[in-house]
C-alpha cells in the first residue's frame, strides 16, 4: 500500500459576505491521494473546483475539516509556513501559465528554487536539466513574450517541478491551448508519473482528459459525487489497494 | 534569498521603465543636489571666514576698559588705566601663555609734506609688540623700540606705496624727515622703517578699507602730542594680547579679564571687557552654519516631495506587478521576500538619484564658491550624510508600499488582471 500524499477529512469552505450571509462553497470534502497517483478532479463551473485547488495549494485554509499534506498538518499553519509548504511540496502548473513576463524562461524556472535558498549556480544548473526535461533547453533565454502557448506551458511544468515537489497541481493545463499542443502537455505529464513517479492532480471540466488519469473525481456543487478509478465507480475507502 | 539576487531584481524592473524611474529620481536628483549645494557653499563660506579671521589674528585677545553703566559715567581715572607696569607684571605672569602685547591708540588723521608731495595718512601710536600682533611686514629699516618710547621719540614708519612717492622705487627713505600736519599742530619726524601693505584678497572684507595710508609712530609720542589730555604717557585704556598657538584663548581671556579685574578698584565706573577673536570667529561661524542649517531645511522639503513622489510610483508599481506578486507567492515567496523585494526597489532609486543629486549638487556648490572666490573644498561629510538619508528616504516611503504588495492575498493576486 502507498503512502497518501493527501488526506482530506470533513474539508468545509466557506466565504463571510458579511455576518449574516455565510455562503459554503465546499461541503464536506473526504479525499485521500497515494503517492505516484495520477488524479483528475472534474466539475462544472461553480462546482468547488477551484476553491478545492485553492487548499490542496496551500493558497487557501479550509474553514473546517483536518488536512494532512505528505503527513503534515496544514491547520493553524502561519502565511509564511504555507509559502514554505508550496515553495517545497507542490507545483504549479496554471491554465494561463502564470510566468514571470520580464524574466528568461531559465530564470522562471530558477524561481521556485531562490525561494527555496539554493545558490544561483545550483539554481541554472537545474533548471536546465528541467528545460531539458521538457525539451525547451534551447529557449532559456527566452522571455514568455517569445514563446509559443504550448511552450510557455512546458516552462510552467518544468517550473513546477524546481524543488521536486511532492505533488503538481494542475489547474486547466489545456485549457487555454489548441488540441495538438494540449496533447503535447498531457504527454508531458504522462511521462512525469511514469519515469519519475510523480503525483499529479489535474484539474480539469474536460471529461475526455480526466479519463486518461488513474482516477477521476466528479465534484458538484462543492460534494464529490463520483469516484472513477480506470473507468469503474469506486465505493468509499475501496481504492486503497493501488 | 539573497541581497544581490534583490538588487538584481530591483535593476531588472527600473530597466523595464526606465522614463518613469528617471523621473521618479528626479525629485531626490533636486532635492538631494540642493541641500548639497547649500551645504558645500556655507562650508566653503565658513573656511572663507575662519581664514580670514586667523588672518586678523586668530588669537588675539582684545582687553579695554568698559563702562559699567553706559547712561552715565565719566572718563576714566588715573587709577583705571592698565598701566605699562601692570601690564609688564601680566606678561611675566602667564610667559607661556602670551607671546606680544600690542598697544596702539589712534592719533588722528592728518598730511604728511615732504618738498612738493603732500599725502593724506592716518596717523597710529603704537608700542614694539604691535609689529608682531599684527603681523607688520617691514621691508626697510626697523620697527619703533623701547628707546623710541621712553624718550617720545618723534619716529614714523611708512608704508611702501608712500615710500615710492616720496624717494620712488630704489630711493632710501631712512633717515628722511617729513612734516605731519594733524589738527594738534605740525611735527616733523624721520623716517626709521617701510612696511609692505598686505592686500585683502577676500570680497567679505574688502568694503570700508580705508584708503589712507597707515602710518606709525611710538604710542607715547601720540600722546605726548595732545597736551590738554591728563591721561599718563604709559597708561593705556585697551591693548591687545596674542596668545601663544598652544593657548585656548577663549579661555585665556576669561583669565585676563579676571586678571585685570581684580586689580581695578570696587569703586571704579569701568570694567574689564576681554574678547578673544576666536570667539567672534566661533560665533560668525556658528551663524553661518545656523543659515545654512535653515537653508537646507528648505532644500529638505523639496526632498520630503521627491520622497512622496517615490512612494507614489512604487504604489502603481504595486499595482501593476500584482499578478508578479502573486506567481511569486504561488510559487512559495514568503511575505519578507516581495517586502524586501519592493524596498530595496525603492531604495535602489533613491540610491541612484542621490548618486546624481550628490555629484550635481557639488558641481553646483563648487563653482559657486569658485566663483565667489571662496576656497573650494570638496565635503566628504555632507556626501556621506546626503547618501545615508537618501537610503533612508527609500526604506522610509518604500516600506508601505512594499509592505502593501507582502500582504496581498496570493489568490486574488493571482486572479488580478
Amino acid at each position: 500500500m502507498s503512502r497518501k500524499i493527501i488526506e482530506m477529512k470533513g474539508i468545509v469552505k466557506s466565504y463571510y459576505l458579511g455576518t449574516p450571509n455565510e455562503l459554503e462553497i465546499l461541503h464536506g470534502i473526504d479525499l485521500d491521494v497515494y503517492e505516484g497517483e495520477f488524479l483528475s478532479i472534474v466539475g462544472a463551473s461553480g462546482s468547488g473546483k477551484s476553491t478545492l485547488m485553492n487548499i490542496l495549494g496551500a493558497l487557501d485554509r479550509p474553514t473546517h475539516g483536518s488536512f494532512f499534506l505528505d503527513h503534515l498538518p496544514m491547520e493553524n499553519v502561519k502565511d509564511d509556513g504555507l509559502s514554505k509548504i508550496r515553495n517545497k511540496k507542490i507545483g504549479f502548473v496554471f491554465q494561463n501559465f502564470n510566468l514571470i513576463p520580464r524574466s528568461s524562461a531559465l530564470n522562471n524556472v530558477a524561481l521556485p528554487m531562490l525561494y527555496a535558498g539554493k545558490s544561483r549556480s545550483e539554481r541554472i544548473h537545474r533548471a536546465k536539466e528541467l528545460l531539458k526535461l521538457v525539451d525547451m533547453e534551447d529557449r532559456g533565454n527566452h522571455r514568455p513574450n517569445e514563446l509559443s502557448g504550448g511552450q510557455k506551458q512546458r516552462v510552467a511544468i518544468a517550473r513546477s517541478m524546481a524543488n521536486d515537489p511532492a505533488i503538481i497541481l494542475a489547474d486547466e493545463p489545456t485549457g487555454a491551448l489548441d488540441t495538438h499542443t494540449g496533447r503535447m502537455v498531457m504527454d508531458i505529464f504522462h511521462r512525469l508519473h511514469e519515469e519519475q513517479g510523480k503525483t499529479i492532480i489535474l484539474i480539469s471540466h474536460n471529461l475526455e482528459l480526466a479519463e486518461e488519469t488513474q482516477r477521476t473525481i466528479r465534484l458538484r456543487d462543492g460534494s464529490i459525487i463520483e469516484n472513477y478509478m480506470n473507468g469503474k465507480k469506486q465505493l468509499e475507502g475501496c481504492y486503497e489497494s493501488i | 534569498m539573497n541581497l544581490f539576487e534583490n538588487i538584481r531584481l530591483a535593476l531588472e524592473g527600473l530597466r523595464a521603465n526606465k522614463m518613469r524611474a528617471l523621473l521618479t529620481m528626479l525629485g531626490i536628483i533636486i532635492g538631494i543636489a540642493s541641500v548639497m549645494a547649500i551645504t558645500t557653499l556655507g562650508s566653503a563660506m565658513t573656511g572663507s571666514i575662519t581664514s580670514s579671521m586667523d588672518k586678523l589674528g586668530g588669537k588675539n585677545i582684545t582687553v579695554s576698559l568698559d563702562p559699567k553703566d553706559y547712561e552715565n559715567y565719566s572718563e576714566p581715572k588715573p587709577d583705571d588705566y592698565f598701566t605699562e607696569t601692570e601690564l609688564n607684571t601680566f606678561k611675566s605672569h602667564y610667559p607661556d601663555k602670551i607671546k606680544a602685547i600690542s598697544l596702539s591708540e589712534n592719533a588722528g588723521s592728518g598730511k604728511l609734506n615732504s618738498g612738493f608731495i603732500h599725502k593724506d595718512i592716518s596717523l597710529t601710536g603704537t608700542n614694539p609688540d604691535y609689529s608682531i600682533v599684527n603681523n607688520i611686514n617691514l621691508v626697510h629699516g626697523r620697527f619703533i623700540s623701547d628707546r623710541d618710547m621712553q624718550s617720545n621719540r618723534k619716529v614714523i614708519i611708512i608704508d611702501t606705496i608712500l615710500k615710492n612717492t616720496l624717494v620712488g622705487e630704489n630711493g632710501d627713505p631712512l633717515g628722511l624727515s617729513v612734516s605731519v600736519e594733524t589738527a594738534l599742530g605740525n611735527e616733523n619726524y624721520t623716517i626709521i622703517g617701510v612696511y609692505q601693505k598686505e592686500t585683502n584678497d577676500n570680497p567679505m572684507f574688502s568694503m570700508g578699507d580705508d584708503t589712507r595710508i597707515q602710518c606709525f609712530i611710538p604710542i607715547t609720542t601720540a600722546k605726548s602730542l595732545d597736551p590738554k589730555s591728563s591721561v599718563p604717557l604709559t597708561s593705556y585704556n585697551t591693548f591687545t594680547i596674542m596668545a601663544t598657538s598652544e593657548t585656548d584663548s577663549s579661555q585665556f581671556s576669561i583669565t585676563t579679564k579676571e586678571y585685570f579685574n581684580k586689580n581695578l578698584g570696587k569703586f571704579s565706573d569701568y570694567t574689564v571687557y576681554a574678547m578673544s577673536m576666536e570667539s567672534i570667529t566661533n560665533e560668525a561661524t556658528s551663524m553661518m552654519g545656523t543659515l545654512s542649517l535653515g537653508l537646507s531645511v528648505i532644500a529638505g522639503i523639496s526632498l520630503l516631495v521627491g520622497g512622496i513622489g517615490v512612494m507614489n510610483i512604487m504604489l502603481v508599481s504595486v499595482t501593476e506587478r500584482t499578478k508578479e506578486i502573486g506567481i511569486r507567492k504561488a510559487l512559495g515567496a514568503p511575505n519578507s521576500a516581495i517586502r524586501s523585494q519592493f524596498i530595496i526597489e525603492s531604495i535602489i532609486i533613491c540610491l541612484i538619484g542621490g548618486i546624481i543629486g550628490i555629484i550635481l549638487g557639488a558641481i553646483l556648490g563648487i563653482t559657486g564658491s569658485f566663483l565667489l572666490k571662496f576656497p573650494v573644498n570638496i565635503p566628504i561629510k555632507p556626501m556621506i550624510i546626503a547618501l545615508v538619508f537618501s537610503m533612508g528616504i527609500g526604506i522610509f516611503f518604500g516600506y508601505y508600499p512594499a509592505n502593501k504588495a507582502a500582504k496581498l492575498n496570493p489568490i486574488d493576486a493571482l486572479r488580478y488582471e
